[in-house]
């Protein structure tokens, strides 16, 4: 893939994601649920709702009001978090909401609200996009009408080389980081931040990486879909 | 004949049912020139419209529809009942009561208490309000007795079968008599070993709604 | 789902069926008074960034504990001793009427239980996680986190607990030339006792072990018992507005040690299939 093809501290080729895993309904009281295993990142997603608002004055009342928090175990990174929430959770369950917001159909359920949570269990790089993936399987298995699942990866650029989805150990020592999300069908990107120090040639690479990650998670998202609800055959099949 | 076929596919949120001037009906979307699946479930592509029947989602109220519900809480005024859906159902005092209802003067909960269950019909549910119920009328009100099985709502009209066949071929396999609600609750009345064989049967039903040969997999289970 | 109240509901024709099963000495899942529900017990579930884990599935309540040892100053009052903490979260993923903020008190008092049921039952031996008297000591957090909630997390939560401690292990240390230095080298953390957790609940006047969601809702009392394998008690809670017997009590802390033992052996054969 790049030309100088350096080998990657995780030892995978510039162009290879982590092993991912992805399971639909793993939670039995939430609407829809889903753990997704990636690389080392272990998070689970719940959706409940459409739901009433409490406090009722924050009901809008043509559409849903989306509620996301993002939310790591203390036990989840290398040293013990503190329980509360910090500003970093705040800031990522923002725009995990902004990521998913642009796929449902708000509309379809005014005065209410759907409430996505998401923990992480073990953290290992990459988990805003890990947990956008597990997110928007689980409001899929929620039935929450949606135009599009949401699908995220990220790339970035560690040792001079642009390469995807970095990992924990590669963020620390690299030159950049770049997580996105999309609706794979339409191609709409609903997330993308940046962090780091890429030349025009590198962010476009770096977006076409990203992209191909992307296609990668989608077609496991629904393999965890069709596993649950049409015993593993494909999503398109004809009766 | 081209007007009873029917095409019918397994779609997930985002997949393209069909391309073209088709009616979107339920769960699609229409996209440009593209109809477009909202839901997870079996996609339907029939000559008056395109629409997807979901394999999951909370029940959506309509008028007429019979419910089966529990008593989640009352005030002055009424009865707030879960039934299962984005919104509790409000059973007004004056409906119970009459129109000569004063909270001060009827109890509420010498009617329905908290955690009761009752058979209740949707009178009305828009978009601006939350729906309300009754229980006046042939076949509703309280439940007394019975056991109250469970599947997504949007899988009833499996159990219910075409013309009735299926709910007809459980009542008379199993000896259980079944009240359907459909926001998903369903009543089973019976002996102990009526309402198992009838639950199990449900619970077949929930898990194989997508398949094609129901009948034979309920007949086969109940037949045991 | 549903529109949701602060709390669970069990309808009417529910709550009959569990009244008249447990006349009959059953319940609605079949089991009898004093039976557990199904127990899995994972390990290892988080090894790559804890000291030690596991993944406990009561019936459908289900918890993951991780364990964290770092290091830290000691208290000033005990110089000598290391430092546990015990802290387990209902999520809100767990279930409907759990919401997002500050816990609840149901929250903090299953937390506070947890911890007493291992700190006090004296299962890490505090005296042996001194690295620097003064100076530098073992921290152990023990954080659980609440995954799917039926009923009973207090028992879910003290059986990940144990287990997870005994997987974990830490960093040794030595002191050279005054100074502390980590070493490559693990060892176990310092474990005296196996401390298992039974809960009992009381419906009318049944006593039944391990209730569910909707037994929990319907109790009029509830209490853990804690028992180590030396028959000692070690801690115990009781909860929900209403109360136990002399007489019901003592016939607990009786069935409490027996019922703990056999948790035991399973906790022990997890352990020992884990490592």
């Amino acid at each position: 893939m790049s030309k100088n093809n350096i080998e990657r501290i995780s030892g995978r080729a510039p162009d290879e994601l982590r092993n991912v895993s992805i399971k639909a309904g793993v939670i039995k009281n939430a609407d829809g649920s889903a753990l997704i295993e990636f690389g080392k990142n272990k998070i689970m997603a719940a959706v409940f709702g459409p739901k009433e608002v409490h406090p009722k004055h924050m009901m809008i009342s043509d559409r849903a009001i989306i509620k996301c928090r993002y939310h790591m175990m203390p036990f989840s990174t290398d040293t013990r978090k503190r329980p509360n929430i910090s500003r970093r959770e705040i800031e990522i369950s923002k725009v995990i909401r902004e990521a998913l917001q642009p796929a449902i159909l708000m509309e379809d359920y005014p005065r209410t609200a759907i409430e996505i949570y998401i923990e992480v269990l073990q953290s290992d790089g990459g988990s805003r996009c890990a947990a956008i993936n597990a997110a928007s399987t689980a409001l899929a298995d929620a039935g929450i009408n949606m135009r599009d699942l949401v699908t995220a990866c990220a790339a970035g650029k560690v040792d001079g080389q642009v390469v995807l989805d970095v990992d924990d150990t590669e963020d620390k020592t690299g030159e950049a980081d770049m997580p996105i999300a999309l609706l794979p069908n339409t191609g709409l990107i609903t997330l993308f931040q940046l962090d780091g120090n890429l030349s025009k040639e590198e962010f476009d690479k770096a977006l076409e990486l990203a992209k191909t990650g992307c296609d990668k998670l989608y077609k496991l998202q629904r393999d965890a879909l069709s596993e649950k609800y049409f015993d593993g055959k494909n999503g398109n099949k004809e009766e | 004949m081209k007007t009873n076929s029917v095409e019918r596919k397994y779609v997930m949120p985002g997949d393209v049912v069909i391309e073209g001037d088709h009616n979107p009906i339920a769960n699609v979307i229409k996209s440009g020139n593209k109809i477009i699946s909202t839901k997870i479930g079996m996609a339907e592509i029939a000559y008056n419209g395109v629409r997807v029947i979901p394999l999951n989602g909370t029940y959506i109220p309509r008028m007429d529809d019979v419910v089966i519900g529990k008593v989640a809480d009352m005030n002055g005024f009424a009865w707030e009942v879960d039934i299962n859906s984005w919104f509790f159902g409000i059973l007004t005092g004056s409906a119970v009561f009459g129109r000569q209802f004063s909270s001060a003067r009827d109890s509420m909960k010498s009617q329905f208490d908290k955690g009761e269950c009752l058979i209740a019909k949707i009178l009305s549910f828009d978009r601006t309000r939350d729906p309300l119920i009754s229980v006046s009328g042939p076949g509703l009100g309280k439940i007394k007795e019975g056991e109250i099985a469970y599947i997504t709502s949007s899988k009833i009209p499996r159990v219910i079968g075409k013309k009735g066949a299926m709910i007809k071929l459980i009542e008379e396999n199993t000896g259980c008599h079944m009240t359907i609600g459909q926001n998903g609750a369903i009543l089973l009345k019976g002996t102990d070993e009526a309402r198992t064989k009838a639950r199990n049967a449900i619970k077949l039903i929930g898990n194989q709604a997508h398949t094609s040969d129901l009948n034979d997999k309920v007949i086969s289970l109940i037949s045991k | 789902m549903p529109a949701v109240k602060k709390h669970r509901i069990v309808d009417s024709i529910t709550r009959e069926s569990i009244i008249s099963n447990l006349a009959n000495s059953t319940r609605l899942d079949e089991r009898g008074l004093l039976d557990y529900r199904n127990l899995e017990i994972e390990t290892n579930i988080l090894k790559d960034k804890t000291n030690g884990s596991a993944r406990v599935k009561l019936g459908e309540s289900e918890v993951w504990a991780g364990i964290k040892v770092e290091t830290a100053n000691p208290f000033p009052d005990t110089p000598a001793e290391g430092v546990m903490t015990c802290n387990a979260e209902m999520l809100p993923i767990c279930s409907q009427y759990i919401e997002p903020g500050p816990p609840d008190e149901n929250t903090i008092e299953l937390s506070r239980v947890s911890d007493r049921g291992i700190r006090e039952s004296g299962m890490i031996d505090i005296k042996e996680l001194c690295i620097k008297e003064g100076e530098r000591v073992y921290s152990v957090y023990i954080d659980v986190a609440v995954i799917n909630e039926d009923g009973n997390l207090f028992d879910a939560v003290s059986y990940a607990a144990t287990t997870a401690l005994l997987m974990a292990d830490m960093n040794k240390f030595t002191i050279e030339n005054d100074e502390v230095k980590m070493l490559d080298e693990k060892q176990p953390l310092p474990i005296k006792s196996v401390p298992v957790s039974t809960t009992f609940a009381k419906i009318e006047d049944k006593i039944i072990i391990d209730p569910n969601a909707d037994e929990q809702e319907m109790a009029t009392a509830r209490v853990t018992l804690v028992t180590d394998e030396n028959g000692k008690y070690v801690s115990g809670q009781k909860g929900k507005p209403g109360g136990f017997t002399f007489d019901e009590l003592k016939e607990i802390s009786v069935i409490s040690k027996e019922k703990g033992d056999e948790i035991r052996v399973k906790i022990r054969e997890a352990v020992k299939n884990g490592s």
